[in-house]
């Protein structure tokens, strides 16, 4: 075992040196593992990180909260009726008063309309803001955190008074260095006293907080109609901590079909949304998107296995007389394919390892340009590692297997 | 000693030895010469056993080589010191590195151990302080040098020495050669070598044997070659002007 060992030590120390000494040609060849890799992981590493971002943004929705919607979500797989759908009433203010009544799955609920309008604080404006109008209870069904200050009590929101949270994005372009706690911004043409700033959520899906002001249902409805479909008014319902999804929503069809009066045969004028249907939708979106990164990178890195290949016939070629003075000193047949196998697999690693640094360094600048969090995760490090190895395992093999199996005769004769 | 029986090898039906009979001593210098493909690299190849005789005996102090199988056969090689053309070192690993590789191969012997035997090799060539050297700073003749000491290493019973002066010039081929016979007294070694230099035959060659076209035409000292009446042998040891100068009858 120890001599196995000492052996197999002994091939790697004549690869290494052979890689060593023919530098430009370790370089050359390995271009083509370092494109396939720098592309396949390259893709994972955008998909991974986008992935990452989409479903903390979806979990920020609440895994067991359910959006009472005039339309479904979904359409990722197949035909989306809306022709079925654009004459449903949308859900209204009242309904949720009426779904807390009846119901005794719903823990708490929300009432939500938003609309855009221009936002003021002394001469600075930001024209299209997002306004969102929540009923109490927001902030029990809707996972967010504070970076400043407080969200509005259940008084300030069943009053209707004139508070606000911000979005940070938001807060930070409207009171550039200062602290917006307590300060007076003007919407709809009223003073708005900021209570809180949201903690920076980040690229979202669509429902980041960042570029909003959040106002109390009953202050926005006095400047807009929040049961009017053009401000999308929704409902959001969190169950009690350990009923399933699915017994609030047989639950909720119920109370909804009856507060709607809907005889037994009419199909509901409702949907009831779900964040897994997103999930579920996100997975085939990332799992063609990781396939196509597979087939692009795929090819690249089969051309570097062919330059690998390509490159180890030609060391066995070039290192014939090596080969036959090794055998002809007892070198074992094994020794001559480990050692050939690990030049092989050695360069492939490199060139995947250089593929790696460089996916590293694009996601650091792609993350300090654009301020979007890339990152080469351990996983598709590991990944890239393993690729590169198995593809110079399988390239190097055959180029090792003829110069364990050369007649050390005909080596011999090519010495000196 | 090694005794070759009626040994006989052909490429593509073309002989190239033919019924070879012939003892290399223990403890002396055995030469083997010959023109250019009269087959003394065929016999040399067919005693290691990297070319299979197609008839005829090869035996290793009375073990049948010719009928040993693949372990048995190894058994063997591990006796064998091989010193090759050139002197065949590995050009990436140093001194020490190409001297280890034997007997890193056919030994289990312990780290000092091998390290001891690398030192009292190179001290036995009379190289010193090459250790950490690549043989690419090393000359001619302290190649020759490392690669006789890689060949003792493994303190081998037969030594084989294909062409050990080639590409040196004659002061130093003499020193290799007179090398070679010391180590083979010294060891008791059995030793072959394939050569066509007459210096070294009238330097170190205890036995001599001459092939022709394949055939074995005469055996004898190096102080007999010169008399000897074989046509063909003479033809070849008086080849040059020097040689036909120092001995005008031939």
């Amino acid at each position: 075992m120890i001599l196995i060992i000492k052996l197999i030590k002994e091939g790697a120390m004549f690869a290494v040196n052979s890689v060593i000494a023919n530098k430009l040609r370790t370089v050359l060849t390995l271009l083509g593992i370092t494109i396939g890799i720098f592309a396949i992981i390259s893709v994972f590493s955008v998909v991974d990180s986008i992935e990452r971002q989409v479903r903390a943004s979806i979990a920020s929705l609440g895994e067991n909260v359910v959006y009472i919607q005039k339309w479904p979500w979904g359409g990722f797989d197949g035909e989306y009726r809306w022709w079925d759908y654009v004459s449903r009433p949308v859900p209204q203010l009242s309904e949720l008063d009426e779904i807390m009544r009846r119901s005794v799955t719903v823990e708490a609920a929300a009432f939500l309309a938003s609309t855009s309008r221009r936002v003021e604080y002394l001469n600075t404006s930001i024209s299209n803001a997002s306004i969102v109008g929540v009923s109490a209870d927001y902030d029990q069904v809707r996972n967010f955190e504070m970076e400043d200050g407080r969200f509005f009590s259940a008084l300030e929101s069943a009053a209707g008074r004139n508070v606000a949270v911000l979005g940070y994005d938001l807060a930070e372009n409207l009171f550039t260095g200062l602290d917006p706690i307590g300060r007076t911004v003007k919407v709809f043409g009223h003073n708005v006293v900021v209570v809180g700033v949201f903690e920076k959520e980040g690229m979202g899906f669509g429902n980041s907080h960042d570029d909003t002001m959040v106002l109390p249902i009953n202050f926005l409805s006095q400047f807009i109609n929040v049961s009017q479909d053009r401000f999308s008014p929704f409902i959001m319902v969190r169950a009690y901590p350990g009923i399933p999804n699915a017994e609030m929503i047989d639950e909720i069809t119920g109370v909804m079909r009856s507060i709607r009066r809907l005889p037994p045969v009419a199909d509901n004028n409702f949907s009831l949304n779900e964040t897994s249907i997103l999930s579920e939708g996100f997975d085939n979106l990332f799992a063609i998107i990781g396939m196509a990164g597979w087939i692009i990178g795929g090819f690249s890195i089969l051309v570097g296995g062919f330059g690998i290949a390509n490159i180890m016939f030609v060391s066995v070629r070039e290192r014939t007389s090596i080969i036959g003075i090794q055998k002809a000193l007892g070198a074992k047949n094994y020794f001559v394919l480990w050692q050939f196998l690990f030049e092989a697999v050695l360069l492939s690693i490199m060139g995947g390892s250089v593929g790696l640094l460089l996916v590293y360094a694009g996601t650091a600048a792609v993350t300090s340009i654009f301020e979007i969090d890339f990152m080469l995760s351990a996983s598709n490090i590991l990944l890239g590692i393993n690729v590169s190895a198995i593809i110079g395992l399988v390239s190097g093999f055959v180029p090792a297997w003829t110069a364990s199996r050369l007649d050390p005769v005909e080596a011999i004769r090519s010495t000196g | 000693m090694i005794r070759v029986n009626h040994l006989w090898k052909e490429f593509n039906r073309k002989p190239v030895l033919k019924d070879i009979s012939l003892a290399f001593e223990k403890g002396k210098t055995n030469l083997v010469i010959g023109q250019s493909g009269s087959g003394k690299t065929v016999l040399m190849k067919c005693l290691v056993g990297l070319v299979e005789a197609d008839r005829g005996n090869i035996y290793y102090d009375d073990r049948d080589f010719s009928a040993m199988g693949f372990k048995e056969r190894r058994a063997i090689r591990k006796e064998l010191g091989m010193l090759f053309q050139g002197a065949a070192l590995f050009d990436s690993l140093t001194v020490e590195e190409n001297i280890l590789f034997p007997l890193n191969m056919f030994t289990t012997m312990t780290k000092g151990e091998k390290q001891k035997r690398v030192s009292f090799c190179l001290d036995r060539v009379d190289l010193h302080n090459v250790h950490h050297l690549l043989p690419a700073e090393l000359s001619g003749g302290m190649k020759k040098r490392v690669a006789i000491a890689r060949a003792i290493a493994i303190k081998p019973k037969y030594l084989f020495c294909d062409e050990p002066n080639s590409g040196l010039d004659p002061p130093t081929a003499i020193l290799i050669d007179k090398l070679i016979s010391e180590i083979t007294a010294e060891f008791n070694i059995t030793t072959v070598v394939n050569t066509h230099d007459l210096n070294s035959v009238m330097e170190i060659g205890d036995c001599v044997a001459f092939i022709y076209k394949g055939e074995l035409w005469w055996t004898g000292t190096r102080h007999e070659i010169l008399h000897s009446s074989n046509k063909e042998l003479n033809h070849f040891v008086y080849a040059t002007e020097l040689m036909r100068t120092l001995n005008p009858g031939k």
